[in-house]
């Protein structure tokens, strides 16, 4: 089985860009390709080719379920878990759709950075069990 | 006469009127009489003919009332001489029978009794009617003398006259008869007097009346019998004065009157033979004979012992009511009058029964003056419309002052169309007073009413709106209409508290205060032109003195105000704490991670500091997420992704979860039992629940003890998962505010347990919304055991 590498994090917000950054690549050791927008996501996800995508439903502009919808023509979502970070007060979307998206696991934040990578890779592996 | 072989008569055109007045005589086959039979002895010897008769024709007959020298008592009409005797006038004649062509083939003219020779003198009654004949009959032809004739005429008036006696002796009779039963069966007593009053018969009512037989009484002088002296001696007086002559004070006080053309008619209290006092009511009339000479009197005495009686229960009856009892006159001529006062009179109006005169005058004296017209008026409207008569007016009382009276009557037409009224008049001075206080009492409950800023509405017993204040009428922007507690809701635009929801009838406090609950505080809006007033109700049944519910009573506070604070107040908390997330969420795991060694090696001296630090980021960012999620609850914005999956995995899951943090207070968690079964919820809120309350078990425990997580059916349809520790359990005191905002067993327990506070508060509300229940056992010192209750179904179904 390959192992997780390749993780695109979609967050807006810099110090949890920073944060997050560190745990994935310092704890997990994954390559990690930030996107602080959906636009941004949408443009350089195709040329990635992200493993998995670690991605806050709240985004400003272009929400995190949009950009999946988006994302799904560029990228098999299918082959590519994706895991939503969600505040306390995001819309619920349905469950069929996340699914077909390709969402295997919703955190809530805040996350603990010393357990995400470990998480990640839990993930990872039951998907490819 | 041109008869011809027929013998029969042609019937006389008053011929019914005729024997209407034969029969009145009542003559006809009575038995042989001497007094008729002189006549017809008398007859044939004056006409000197062996056959007289007093013949008498009724429709088919003629009937002899006397016969002489005839056998037969009647004879058949057809035949009868007589017949064409009553026809004409005067005597008629046959002088041979056997020469008249009317006669000649007669029975009786060619047998027996061989009739040749015929005089009949009509009997001719008074009003005209020739009922019979007198007739002499020979059986040689002949003919009467003109002496013959009228003798036989007078002797034929004479005949009349009898006839006319014995009518008259029948009539006499009869009326006698009568006038002895009127008298016999009279319910008075009938005493007839000669003229100078003495007695000259009593009927039987008047013997037992006065305990006199009748022949006591009989020659004894009238007054003297049963009159008491010195009544007579004060009506003699009174009379002489009124008649302006001297009266006797004997029986002429009777008579006096009517010599002047009275009636006299009087209550007098005669004696009877026991000199004891009878009251009775006399009335005396006069006797003439034909030629109206004064013959006598009859004196007739009515009972009045019967009528005392009742009069004196009337009397012990008024005595009773408080009041005066009355009966009223009003005649059509405008005069009034009292036929009764009871002895009330006094109480009411200050007069004496005894000396009342029975006329309005004296009362109506007594009315308060400005009163006056209204008391006239009404009487005269009750009076022309036959409708009871009630008024309170005041009267001027000499002794009490002026006092207020409640009048009542009602008022009966007579036959000679006067007005006749019995009623009540009652002394209501002090219930006036009390009216008038309660009048005052509920004019400043009004007042009082009116200046609330509370809403009051009130109703009665069967649902009618009777009272809305001023801030009701405002807040609704309508008044108590007579609307049916059905349409309440609509027509005062009741909604419940989320303000968009209609009330129902039975969920509107007033009506369920009508159903006897008593309503503490319930929320509930009021949307007006759009706008909602959030107010709180209290309502409550309302009960007369006598325990009887008669309507219900809601108050009504407007909480909108305190309403739009609170709102304020849980934006604010929630836009702070949404603010306040997301640079504490970067500042934990910045600390996390350098806690954690991530960024390598910290300086030692640096060490204690920045896991305080991170420590205490950890519990802001706890209470911001819990401070957001009761928040959430309470305005009911948390969502549940509610799924149905088993029980198992959840309960496993959350073990692993907190694993970590029970281990922080070396304590262990084991999963014990779990029925195969699986639950519909949502599982990351069930997670934060068993979190809240592993983490608080793990605080609560003694280093090195274990929590104990098991779960057991609980009936058919509900699965019970608990959560036990071995710590100090919950102490009485704490026990019942346990799931409050911010209860921890010991305020200073915040920071030494390290907890928000909010957990349990959070996890009711959690189990509650996924149709749960949460609750302890808990004995102190032995530990705590808490649990919550879902429903649950007994199939595992694999959730994907």
């Amino acid at each position: 089985m390959r192992p997780l590498q390749r993780i695109l994090h979609v967050e807006d917000v810099p110090s949890i860009q920073v944060v997050t950054r560190i745990a994935l690549e310092k704890l997990g050791g994954f390559e990690v390709l930030t996107c602080a927008s959906g636009q941004a996501a949408l443009e350089q996800a195709p040329r990635f080719r992200p493993d998995m995508i670690l991605l806050d439903v709240t985004l400003p502009h272009m929400g995190g379920i949009e950009l999946l919808r988006q994302l799904a023509p560029l990228i098999d979502l299918q082959q590519t878990p994706v895991v939503l970070l969600t505040g306390q007060s995001h819309e619920p979307a349905d469950h069929d759709e996340l699914l077909r998206l390709g969402v295997r696991k919703q955190l809530q934040k805040p996350f603990d950075p010393l357990q995400l990578a470990t998480k990640l890779n839990e993930i990872w592996n039951a998907e490819h069990e | 006469m041109q008869s011809s072989k027929s013998v029969q008569a042609v019937t006389p055109p008053r011929e019914l009127s005729r024997l209407a007045a034969l029969l009145r005589y009542e003559i006809l086959d009575t038995p042989d009489e001497s007094d008729f039979d002189d006549f017809t002895q008398l007859a044939a010897y004056i006409c000197e003919t062996p056959i007289a008769l007093i013949s008498l024709v009724d429709d088919h007959r003629q009937w002899f009332k006397s016969r002489l020298g005839l056998d037969v008592s009647e004879t058949p009409r057809e035949l009868s001489f007589c017949t064409h005797t009553i026809e004409g006038q005067g005597i008629f004649e046959v002088s041979d029978a056997q020469l008249d062509r009317r006669f000649n083939s007669n029975p009786l003219v060619t047998g027996d009794p061989h009739i040749r020779f015929y005089a009949g003198a009509p009997l001719t009654s008074p009003d005209g009617y020739n009922l019979g004949t007198l007739c002499v009959i020979d059986r040689e032809p002949r003919q009467l003398s003109e002496a013959q004739r009228g003798a036989l005429a007078r002797l034929s008036r004479q005949i009349m006259r009898l006839f006319e006696e014995r009518l008259q002796a029948h009539r006499f009779a009869d009326q006698a008869a009568m006038q002895q039963a009127l008298l016999n069966s009279a319910a008075s007593a009938m005493l007839v007097t000669t003229a100078d009053g003495r007695v000259t018969g009593v009927n039987p009512t008047a013997e037992r009346l006065f305990g006199y037989p009748e022949k006591m009484l009989v020659g004894e002088r009238l007054t003297d019998a049963l009159f008491p002296q010195d009544a007579l001696f004060r009506r003699a007086s009174i009379l002489s004065n009124e008649l302006e002559e001297p009266i006797e004070p004997g029986f002429a006080v009777l008579t006096a009157p009517l010599l002047d053309g009275r009636r006299e008619m009087r209550e007098w209290r005669l004696l009877n033979r026991n000199g004891d006092a009878v009251p009775v009511l006399l009335n005396v009339s006069t006797i003439h004979d034909e030629n109206e000479q004064l013959h006598g009197y009859i004196v007739s005495a009515y009972d009045l012992a019967h009528q005392e009686h009742l009069q004196l229960r009337l009397q012990q009856i008024a005595a009773q009511v408080p009041g005066m009892l009355f009966q009223f006159c009003w005649r059509p001529n405008g005069q009034s009058s009292f036929p009764y006062l009871s002895e009330g009179v006094e109480d009411i109006y200050g007069l004496s029964a005894a000396e009342m005169e029975p006329t309005i005058a004296p009362i109506y004296e007594r009315i308060h003056s400005a009163d006056r017209v209204q008391v006239l008026t009404s009487i005269r409207h009750a009076a022309s419309t036959l409708t009871p008569w009630q008024l309170e007016h005041r009267i001027e009382h000499p002794r009490k002052g002026l006092i207020w009276v409640e009048a009542r009557a009602t008022p009966m037409r007579q036959s000679d169309g006067s007005v006749l009224w019995h009623g009540l008049v009652t002394d209501v001075t002090e219930r006036k007073a009390e009216q008038f206080e309660l009048d005052k009492q509920q004019e400043m409950n009004r007042r009082l009413l009116e200046a609330l800023s509370e809403a009051v509405v009130a109703c009665d017993a069967e649902g009618n709106l009777t009272l809305f204040n001023n801030a009701a009428r405002s807040w609704h922007g309508l008044d108590a209409h007579q609307i049916s507690p059905e349409r309440w809701a609509e027509y005062y635009r009741l909604f419940q508290a989320d303000g968009v929801t209609p009330m129902r009838m039975e969920e509107v406090p007033l009506m369920r205060a009508l159903r006897g609950e008593h309503i503490r505080n319930l929320e509930m809006t009021i949307v007006m032109n759009g706008t909602p007033r959030y107010v709180l109700a209290n309502a409550d049944p309302m009960y007369a003195s006598n325990g009887q519910q008669n309507g219900a009573v809601a108050i009504l506070r407007d909480i909108t105000e305190r309403k739009q604070i609170e709102v304020l107040q849980r934006d604010f908390v929630s836009t702070v704490s949404h603010e306040l997330r997301t640079p504490l969420t970067s500042i934990t795991a910045s600390l996390g991670l350098i806690c954690g060694r991530v960024m390598g090696d910290v300086p030692v001296h640096l060490q204690e500091l920045l896991d305080i630090a991170h420590e205490n980021s950890k519990r802001l960012s706890t209470l911001i997420d819990d401070l957001l999620d009761i928040d959430k609850l309470y305005a009911g914005k948390m969502r549940f992704e509610l799924q149905t999956q088993p029980l198992r995995p959840l309960l496993e899951q959350a073990l692993r979860s907190n694993q970590g943090y029970a281990e922080s207070y070396s304590v262990s968690i084991e999963l014990d039992a779990c029925p195969e079964v699986s639950i519909n919820v949502d599982a990351m809120r069930l997670d934060q629940v068993m979190s809240n309350l592993l983490s608080n078990a793990a605080k609560y425990s003694p280093t090195g003890e274990t929590i104990r997580v098991y779960a057991e059916k609980v009936g058919l349809q509900k699965v019970r998962v608990n959560v036990c520790d071995k710590g100090p359990g919950i102490t009485e005191a704490f026990r019942e505010g346990i799931f409050n905002k911010f209860a921890q067993a010991d305020s200073s327990d915040t920071r030494k347990q390290g907890g928000t506070g909010l957990g349990l508060a959070i996890s009711k509300e959690l189990i509650e919304h996924m149709d749960g229940e949460i609750g302890f056992d808990s004995t102190p010192g032995a530990g705590a055991c808490f649990w919550f209750e879902l429903p649950c179904s007994a199939r595992v179904e694999t959730s994907s």
